[in-house]
């Protein structure tokens, strides 16, 4: 009696199952890494980026060669030197209806600079601007201190969020550089529950939950066209294995990161692809170049080797990047000589700028120079869930130092736990990625190697506390060049001293693949990003 | 009562013969941590080995017919002598030192066993890893870690557990309470939770997983030595020896603690087969030893990522080699028990 009960129910099922349309549009994606925070302010980190441009837009997009595209404005000239007028999109409304205008980029400017706890502030995108004029609500001028020719391109790298949502009006809200006075703000815990996660993008943020997921509805009031899907829950798959394991076994559609050695096995098997597409995103290692004696190091009496050029160009040569880019990348990436891979905005054309040549006996003589003939040892701190083989390509660095003298451990942590210590100054050399948010060459200059300075902005991310006047005045020179090709050689220039003086070591760029069923398809993205509402659904 | 009248030795489970085991126990620990995490020394490590049987051999006079009850016995025994040697030694033994950076080359990365390296010198017998460690050496060093960290770890933790039990028998009353209800807190989270908490406070490193290990099991043997020392405190040879006005030091020394060792040595066996889990479990979660110097969790962990592409060998063979060695222990371990707890003998 229950066994037929049972076959009943289950053929009711099965022929109920074909009748339901909800289910097509529905999009699981594997994520490799997880956001730290749904707060758009909170993070300039790539995983939250990718998840804000799901819920809250920019003036400027990008589109996946980094091109800029009209989002919240329709368009945007210089009025002179130092201001530049955007007008913006009419009838586009926050996910609580109100409306959106030109204060709401005011106001979003405002909190940028104030997020408490901010591991890595958005400021680097925001300090250029010094004032704000509203003539009216859908025009915004925007004025700058000196020429700045990136202004565009920098609104584009951070969300705005709703005045009115928060309860501030926006017409009575005094733009100052210096700060707004005392405006209402969400708090990040606010995005991360949601009440505060009041947008314009294509989705709206259902849940946000640590370690567990991300649900995202399709925002029935977006302005553009509607996202292909109802419903995309995004689960945080970090280890590769599970990842692709949940691919293959139809738990996801979408994975980020499919594991290099598995992209061959995914392409053979029937119903899943692989698509990828060189990155901005440059593999680095930054050494400590202020901290005496520096945390990681022993075996030199207290004194900071990494401090002496010699030193590191030993440590650069001693790396062998074809050897990593072959075996521990699988042959996807590419070795890099500088921080963007060549031909993109401020980059020198393919072979003017190699990899540092591979010489491990040079390296052993520079150290002996260098008064270290017996070398020293030295701990790589890296993430092991963060850019793809982190953990293994530290080893293979450390493997690589050792054959010349220097004794190299390894400290490999979970992301979040390593973004904290590498900002608390623990590491004496830390490998990390950076990904041009800006798609030309001021964006890693100015936050990996210019002279740490709050104020301007400058070196952000520069946790090994580089510094040389030379860099900084060219780059400071180049941000306020507004022609594109005395801008480029300026930018090329800042490059070449800093590589010169190895100020840091790029080891290689990223080729980032995505595998997927083939009932989707999605484009490669430069700036690495997965945004579902451009995965579509192939026909 | 004269003090003839009492046929002590008669009613001494034990006797004394049990206090050299212990004493031994101790010495082989501290021959252990004296040889560092380098296990350099190789004289030393003869030392420990031979220490070693010498203890196995004290523990088993007059019992080895009663070990010895069957071919499981001898299996079991004998893999793991067997498994102790080759980590014992694994410097001499294993072609390739896993924890040598020098000595590994990225270029021999991820080759499948018997392959060899460029010019045909080296054979990896059971393949590489992705940084192009061979498999067999890293086992056999992996090995040693698991091994010694647990071993470690569990003396330590029964130290610890000894005197905490003994301490709260013996004094009784509000001390005892609050000694137990201590144990009671920590018996109630499960050790892999309190674990990972700790390792992510401390960070990586060998001599952290061995204190986090230590934290977590101390509570185990506290429980069984206070329950094996009331019960053992009750019984007439105690009475005996107080009524002799023997000093309380002597009484716990050289009469309660023997008698409160042989249950001891039975869960302490099956708790380093534990202990050598719950490392390769942090070691696999990443939270336990170094990259740099794997255990077989780590191992294990190194080669997950690759299962899905075929190339088994990363983890299936020092996964072999932590099954073997964990249900050695466990069968020497239930052999030991049936043969040294009292009860159980016919």
């Amino acid at each position: 009696m229950n066994l037929r009960y049972l076959r009943l129910t289950a053929l009711a099922v099965a022929t109920a199952l074909p009748a339901l349309p909800a289910v097509a549009q529905d999009l699981r994606i594997g994520l490799a890494s997880e956001p730290s925070s749904a707060d758009p302010h909170f993070h300039n980190l790539g995983p939250n980026n990718q998840l804000r441009r799901n819920i809250f837009q920019s003036l400027v997009g990008t589109d996946e060669q980094q091109k800029l595209l009209p989002e919240l404005a329709v368009s945007w000239k210089p009025l002179d030197d130092t201001r530049w007028e955007f007008k913006l999109r009419e009838g586009v409304t926050f996910s609580d209806g109100s409306a959106f205008d030109a204060y709401d980029v005011v106001y979003s400017v405002c909190r940028i600079p104030g997020v408490p706890d901010s591991p890595s502030l958005f400021t680097t995108y925001t300090k250029a601007v010094t004032g704000f004029e509203v003539p009216d609500p859908m025009t915004l001028i925007v004025e700058t201190a000196a020429p700045y020719p990136l202004l565009p391109t920098e609104f584009s790298t951070w969300g705005i969020i709703s005045a009115k949502a928060n309860g501030v009006d926006g017409a009575s809200i005094e733009f100052s550089a210096d700060g707004c006075g005392d405006l209402a703000y969400p708090e990040t815990q606010a995005f991360n529950d949601g009440s505060a996660a009041i947008g314009t993008g294509p989705f709206l943020l259902e849940s946000f939950r640590r370690g567990e997921g991300i649900e995202l509805v399709r925002n029935p009031n977006y302005w553009g066209d509607p996202a292909p899907w109802e419903r995309v829950s995004m689960k945080p798959l970090t280890s590769d294995g599970p990842r692709v394991a949940a691919l293959f076994a139809g738990d996801v559609d979408f994975i980020e990161n499919p594991p290099l050695q598995d992209l061959e096995r995914i392409n053979s098997e029937g119903g899943l692809k692989v698509v990828q597409g060189i990155s901005n995103r440059v593999i680095y290692l930054h050494m400590d170049h202020a901290q005496e004696p520096s945390p990681m190091i022993t075996g030199t009496d207290g004194k900071n080797p990494l401090k002496d050029a010699r030193v590191r160009e030993a440590l650069s040569i001693a790396i062998n990047r074809d050897a990593i880019v072959d075996r521990i990348m699988g042959g996807v990436a590419v070795a890099a000589g500088e921080l963007l891979p060549a031909g993109m905005f401020g980059a020198h054309e393919e072979g003017q700028m190699p990899p540092a040549p591979y010489d491990p006996d040079r390296a052993k003589a520079l150290l002996a120079e260098a008064g270290y003939p017996n070398g020293f040892g030295i701990t790589i701190g890296t993430p092991n869930d963060r850019y793809i083989n982190d953990a293994q390509v530290a080893q293979a660095v450390a493997q690589m130092w050792a054959r010349i003298g220097v004794e190299t451990g390894i400290d490999a942590v979970t992301a979040s736990t390593f973004f904290s210590r590498r900002n608390a100054f623990e590491f004496s050399v830390y490998l990390a990625g950076w990904g041009a948010g800006t798609g030309e060459m001021s964006s890693p200059i100015k936050a990996l190697v210019a002279t740490r300075d709050g104020d301007r902005g400058y070196g952000g991310t520069n946790r090994g506390q580089y510094s040389n006047p030379e860099v900084d005045d060219l780059l400071t020179k180049a941000l306020a060049t507004v022609d594109d090709d005395a801008r480029q050689e300026l930018l090329r220039e800042s490059s070449r001293v800093a590589m010169a003086d190895w100020a840091i070591l790029p080891l290689h760029f990223e080729v980032t693949p995505w595998a997927m069923t083939d009932k989707v398809s999605y484009v490669p993205r430069v700036d690495q990003y997965t945004l579902p509402a451009l995965i579509t659904p192939a026909n | 009562m004269t003090e003839t009248s009492i046929p002590q030795t008669a009613q001494h489970p034990v006797r004394d013969r049990m206090l050299w085991p212990a004493i031994g126990v101790v010495c082989l620990a501290t021959i252990a941590l004296a040889l560092g995490p380098d296990w350099a020394s190789l004289p030393a490590r003869i030392v420990l080995f031979l220490a070693g049987v010498a203890l196995a051999a004290q523990l088993l006079k007059g019992r080895s017919r009663q070990f010895f009850n069957g071919p499981m016995a001898y299996a079991a025994t004998g893999s793991l002598v067997l498994l102790v040697i080759l980590a014992l030694f694994a410097n001499e033994i294993s072609p390739q030192n896993p924890y040598d950076l020098r000595q590994l080359d990225i270029m021999d990365g991820r080759l499948p066993p018997g392959a060899t390296n460029f010019d045909g010198s080296f054979t990896y017998h059971l393949g590489t890893d992705e940084q192009g460690r061979d498999i067999l050496s890293g086992i056999l060093y992996g090995l040693r870690v698991s091994l010694s960290v647990a071993i470690v770890a569990t003396l330590i933790a029964m130290a610890i557990g000894v005197v905490v039990g003994i301490y709260a028998a013996w004094a009784g009353g509000r001390i005892e309470s609050i000694l137990m209800r201590l144990v009671d807190l920590q018996l109630s989270f499960p050790s892999i939770l309190v674990a990972l908490m700790l390792m992510a406070a401390f960070g990586r490193g060998l001599d952290k997983v061995v204190i986090a290990l230590i934290i977590v099991q101390w509570a185990y043997y506290a429980r069984t030595v206070r329950g094996t020392a009331l019960s053992e405190t009750r019984k007439e040879y105690i009475d005996a020896a107080r009524g002799l006005g023997l000093p309380v030091r002597k009484i716990i020394f050289r009469h309660l603690l023997p008698n409160c060792i042989p249950p001891l040595l039975v869960i302490s066996t099956v708790q380093i087969a534990n202990t050598i889990v719950l490392e390769s479990s942090l070691s696999f979660l990443g939270v336990g030893v170094p990259v740099t110097q794997p255990s077989l969790g780590l191992l294990i962990a190194n080669g997950y990522d690759y299962m899905l592409s075929g190339q088994y060998w990363m983890s299936m063979y020092p996964g072999v080699a932590l099954l073997a060695i964990v249900a050695s222990i466990n069968l020497v371990g239930d052999r030991l028990r049936d043969t040294l707890n009292p009860r159980l003998r016919k």
